[in-house]
Parts: C-alpha cells; sequence; structure tokens
C-alpha cells in the first residue's frame, strides 16, 4: 500500500490525488444527479461497481451480514438508472426537485489503485408541495486511473433516526 | 400528533355505514372517511391495538441475556428485552415514579435500567434495584414491589415471533392467530439451524392511513400497473411474471393470505437466472435437505410458492425472493410508521446471505425498486381522498373493493389479483371498531377455505 496522510493530498500508484480533484468529481456528481442526467452519472461507476445506502440503525455492518436499503452490485445500478429514466416509475413521475450540498470532504485512505474519501451532504428533496431533507455522511472508495475518478463503492450513510415520513429513497442519495 | 375533533359514533356522513356490501349489485364500497377521521383513528388505537395481541418484534432481535430494543406500538413506548435468566420480558418504558421515559437507547445491553430523573434503577426482570433517598419512603417490603417495572398484560410467543397484548382478556395467541399459526411455521422451518432476524432495520414512515399499507399488500390487483418497471426488470434478467394459479385466502380473524406461484423465484427455493450458477446447484441441494429434513410434501408447500401473509393487524410476512418482516404502527390517520427486518436462515454461507439481501432489498424496502412505488401509491390515495369529504354528492365518498366479487359469491377460490382479501379484512375491522356495515343480499354460502393447505386436504386443489 503506497499511502500518504496528507489531508490535502494523496498518492495513488504513480499519480498524486489532490482534495481538490476529489471536491470537483463529487460537484460534478451532484450537478448531474440535480439535473436528472442519470446516464452520465451512470458513466461514473468502474465495470462492477457497487452503490450501498445502509440503515439508519447502521453500526458497520456490511450487505452480506445486515438489511441495507440500497445494496445495488453493477446491474442492479444499470437497471435503476433504467427505471428512473421510466415514467413508470411512478414514485418519480414526476421527477423530485433535489438539491444537494457536499462538503467536510476528506481522503481518508489511499491504496495500490483507490482513494478512499469520505464527504457530508444535505440534500433537499422537494414534491407534491412536501419539502423532505437528507443529512448523511458519503464513503467511497473511488478507483484512481489516469483520466480521473470513478466509483468502486459508492456508500451513502444516512444519519437520521429513521425514513420521515414521506422521504423514501426513490431518487440517488 | 394530537387531533381534537369531537368523538362522534363511527359510521359514514350522517351516521351511516362506513362499509356497504351488496351481494345483488355485487358491490363492495369503504367509506373514506375510514382513512382520516380521527375520531376512528382514535376507536382503532383504542379497541384494536389496546385489545388485541399486536406483533413487537422476533425473539433473535435480542439473543443474549441483557439485550434490548425499544419499540412503540399503538403508540405506547416499549422495553423488549431478555432478562438475566435468558427470559423474554416486554416492559412498559416509562419509570414507574413519573413516569419518564426510562430507556432512552433504541437498543443495547444491560443488567438495570437507570431512570436519569431521579436516579430510580430497576432490573432487566423489573425489580425496583435502587431508590436513592429511601429512607423517607415508608418502610414497607410492599412499596418497593408496588414500583416495579409495568409488564404488558399479556406475552406470548409462537415460533419466535413475539405478540403483546394491553389487555389480559384477549384469547389464547394460538386461538387468535387460527389458520395464520400454519403460516409462520412454515417461514420458521425454511433454515435447518432456524431463522433469525438481521440487523439492518428499514425504518421509515409514509404519509397514509395504515390500512392503506394493508390493502397495498393483500391486492394483487395493482401489482402489474404499480411495478411496470420492476416487471420489466424481471423480465430482461430472463423470468417471465404470470399471475396465473394465484390465489388469496381469508384466515379469519381479520387475518390473510396470498398464494403467489408466478411471481418471481425464491432463494434457496425455486431458481431465476439473475440468481447465478451457484445458487441454481444451491437450490436442488436445499430442495433435498427439506425433503429428508422435514419430508417432500412439507418441503413443496414451504418452497413453491411466494406467501404474503398478514396477521391481524400489524404484522406483514413476506415470504417472497427472500423473507421480510414488516410491522405497521400507526401514528395518525394519515401517518404509519413501518419497521421492516430481513429474516434469514442461520449459519447459511455468507455468499447465500449476501444474494439474500440483494436480492431482497432490490424489490422492497424504501430503497427498493418496488415499494417506492407502493408508498406512493397509498400516500396518493391519502391525498387524493380528501377531494370527496363532505361532497355535494355522498357517493362520491366511497373507495369501490368489488373486484372479483360475483366469484366470491358462486363459492369460487379468491384471485390473488382480485379484492377479496381486502373485503375480508376491513369486515373484520368493522367487526373490531364496531363501525356499522350496510349487507345487502345473501353473502355466498360457503365461505371458502381457510387456506391452501385445507384445499390441498379436502380435494379442491
Amino acid at each position: 500500500m503506497t499511502s500518504t496522510t496528507s489531508a490535502a493530498v494523496v498518492s495513488v500508484g504513480t499519480r498524486t490525488v489532490t482534495r481538490a480533484e476529489v471536491e470537483d468529481f463529487l460537484y460534478r456528481e451532484a450537478q448531474l444527479l440535480d439535473e436528472w442526467r442519470l446516464d452520465e452519472w451512470f458513466t461514473m461507476f468502474e465495470a462492477d461497481g457497487r452503490m450501498e445506502v445502509p440503515t439508519t440503525d447502521w453500526a458497520g455492518w456490511d450487505a452480506t451480514t445486515a438489511g441495507y436499503f440500497v445494496c445495488d452490485d453493477y446491474d442492479l445500478i444499470r437497471a435503476r438508472v433504467k427505471r428512473l429514466k421510466s415514467r413508470k416509475a411512478h414514485a418519480e413521475n414526476p421527477h423530485s426537485r433535489t438539491h444537494r450540498m457536499v462538503s467536510n470532504v476528506i481522503l481518508l485512505e489511499a491504496g495500490a489503485e483507490t482513494v478512499w474519501i469520505s464527504a457530508n451532504f444535505l440534500i433537499h428533496r422537494y414534491r407534491d408541495n412536501g419539502a423532505y431533507t437528507y443529512v448523511g455522511r458519503y464513503e467511497h472508495v473511488l478507483k484512481v486511473d489516469d483520466d480521473g475518478l470513478r466509483f468502486r463503492v459508492r456508500r451513502a450513510i444516512p444519519v437520521m433516526e429513521s425514513m420521515d415520513p414521506g422521504a423514501r429513497l426513490s431518487f440517488i442519495l | 400528533m394530537t387531533q381534537q375533533t369531537p368523538v362522534r359514533p363511527l359510521g359514514g356522513v350522517d351516521g351511516g355505514a362506513l362499509i356497504d356490501e351488496d351481494w345483488e349489485a355485487y358491490r363492495f364500497r369503504v367509506h373514506r372517511s375510514a382513512y382520516r377521521d380521527p375520531g376512528v383513528f382514535r376507536d382503532e388505537i383504542a379497541k384494536i391495538w389496546g385489545h388485541t395481541w399486536l406483533y413487537l418484534g422476533h425473539e433473535t432481535e435480542i439473543p443474549n441475556a441483557g439485550d434490548f430494543k425499544t419499540r412503540t406500538l399503538g403508540g405506547r413506548p416499549l422495553i423488549f428485552c431478555r432478562d438475566s435468566d435468558g427470559e423474554v420480558k416486554v416492559f412498559l418504558n416509562a419509570c414507574t415514579h413519573r413516569g419518564t421515559i426510562l430507556c432512552r437507547h433504541n437498543e443495547g445491553n444491560t443488567k438495570f435500567f437507570q431512570c436519569f430523573y431521579h436516579a430510580w434503577a430497576f432490573s432487566n426482570s423489573g425489580d425496583l434495584a435502587a431508590l436513592p433517598g429511601d429512607e423517607s419512603y415508608p418502610d414497607d417490603p410492599g412499596f418497593r414491589e408496588s414500583m416495579r417495572l409495568r409488564q404488558v398484560p399479556r406475552l406470548q410467543i409462537h415460533e419466535g415471533f413475539v405478540f403483546i397484548a394491553f389487555t389480559p382478556d384477549v384469547p389464547d395467541l394460538l386461538t387468535h392467530l387460527g389458520p395464520a399459526a400454519h403460516y409462520m411455521s412454515l417461514t420458521a422451518k425454511i433454515g435447518p439451524h432456524g431463522m433469525q432476524t438481521l440487523p439492518g432495520v428499514q425504518l421509515y414512515s409514509v404519509k397514509g392511513n395504515w390500512k392503506l399499507a394493508v390493502e397495498n399488500a393483500m391486492d394483487g390487483y395493482h401489482f402489474a400497473p404499480t411495478h411496470n418497471t420492476f416487471v420489466g426488470y424481471l423480465r430482461e434478467t430472463g423470468f417471465a411474471v404470470t399471475d396465473d394459479d394465484q390465489y388469496a385466502y381469508d384466515l379469519g380473524g381479520g387475518h390473510g393470505l396470498l398464494v403467489l406461484t408466478g411471481h418471481n423465484g425464491r432463494i434457496g427455493m425455486v431458481w431465476e437466472p439473475r440468481f447465478g450458477d451457484e445458487e441454481k446447484a444451491r437450490t436442488v441441494a436445499k430442495r433435498n435437505e427439506m425433503i429428508a429434513r422435514l419430508g417432500p410434501e412439507p418441503a413443496a408447500e414451504i418452497a413453491d410458492a411466494s406467501r404474503i401473509l398478514f396477521v391481524f393487524p400489524n404484522l406483514l410476512l413476506f415470504d417472497l425472493e427472500a423473507l421480510t418482516i414488516r410491522q405497521l404502527e400507526p401514528v395518525a390517520p394519515d401517518r404509519t410508521d413501518v419497521r421492516a427486518w430481513q429474516f434469514v436462515e442461520t449459519g447459511e454461507p455468507e455468499s447465500v446471505r449476501a444474494l439474500r439481501i440483494k436480492t431482497m432489498v432490490s424489490f422492497v424496502g424504501p430503497g427498493g425498486l418496488a415499494t417506492p412505488d407502493d408508498i406512493e401509491a397509498y400516500e396518493a390515495v391519502q391525498r387524493g381522498i380528501v377531494a370527496t369529504a363532505d361532497s355535494a354528492d355522498p357517493a362520491h365518498d366511497w373507495s369501490d373493493m368489488s373486484r372479483g366479487m360475483a366469484n366470491e359469491k358462486q363459492g369460487n377460490q379468491g384471485r390473488s389479483i382480485d379484492e377479496g382479501a381486502m373485503r375480508s379484512f376491513w369486515r373484520h375491522w368493522a367487526d373490531r371498531v364496531g363501525a356499522a356495515t350496510a349487507v345487502a343480499g345473501d353473502p355466498p354460502a360457503d365461505p371458502g377455505a381457510p387456506g391452501p393447505s385445507a384445499a390441498l386436504a379436502s380435494g379442491k386443489e
């Protein structure tokens, strides 16, 4: 493992990853999701990437030992994108309006070809005259390529005690 | 949520019936105030949640001595724990001194529950263990005894499913469950080493009346249109979905059962391509294991059909691709808290466990590919039914549940894609809350089989 502990820059393989690069990656993702550009968003995953949302009682369990809200393998992420683009995805027809704030980006640890990062998120969602707030933390494993970053594991961890009334996860958290 | 609407006799507009059933016109309607009216809601909490067996949780949620969970049932905060002797106990979560919430954690392990307010402490079997400054209290051994934690009046366990009642005058649990007990037992027999709940509980709340969640689960009619995108996903992964040969059963006591054969595959039971080749071989081995352990007929009964079991009033057991226990907690006429646990074979290989969890949560839960559309549906009902409240034409303020009624009249087994399971739920509901029911014409002479096993036994297969 090649790693440095600087908060602002880490070495992964033969190149460095800066916090600014990770922030740009997360900001771009937030923009794609807020604009419902889901096909472009899907390209941010490496082949065999995963997406997970643990439950609100999460205490570090992985999806082989505990119930989750979302534990999508690559095929299921693709199926989710296809579903959300359909007008028959009734829970998102019409689409929710979302407004994402991503902050507190931290480079946790670098591996041979990945960087582990965390960030806080705050998502406001509006639909049917209702307003919902989702608060949580991202803990992602990003594959570092010469041309950029890709999700290997995209994990969104809610910090709410439960999903509030109406606050289902029919959109991408 | 506090509602200040005056109490009036249960009934529709002008004290009319809430249920309107006509066996000549094949009409079954529910007055929409049943989903809206705060008075109806208060009656449900008092007469159903206050006087019926309620599903609290599964024994495996608290496997070790001292384990506890707190949760609310019928609005009452409870401690669900295993005491130091290993016995399951359920206490009202309120200090006997002044009523403070005693345990403010969702879960944990402890020998004692201590109130932070005046530091009274209780053992996990309910004894008052410490009373600061007790020299100022009467020197009377009866005093401490009178200050024990308040246990729920009734607690019984069937196959690990823990039920409680807030009044002592309920029948024995197995009497209450009736034929539903058998279907819970089928589920409990799946694993050779038993079954257990997993951590990772889906806690969510919906903006809808609790009865809409029951209706939705007992309603096969909505499956194809509501879950169009999920059915499309199943087809793409190589599994054809049909609604042939799928039936609904009235198990009595408000309990209902859908038996679904063409729904989708089941982990370890019915293979489908998206489960992969490793699971294909395991499915064959699993069937052989069940045949050896249980015999061929019970093995087939467990494995060959998916089931959705509703145990009145608050338990849904989804024995589908995998198993989910879902509990309903009414909060207000238009709000329901839902808790859902994955229910798995104890000791199964990690690869199977992972496949089971992935498959189930891809369908079920607020983040799945299907449940969000169910939630959308019953939240949309809750929003829509205010349109006809106090309507100029009172005939508009009813919801129709008459699908399949002519078939029911002829004594045919109800289809899952009809609304018979909802009708039997509403009849029992009306009986429990004392709601006025208008019945015209003659109901069918034969109320139908209590379940597919009885149908098999009587040769009606």
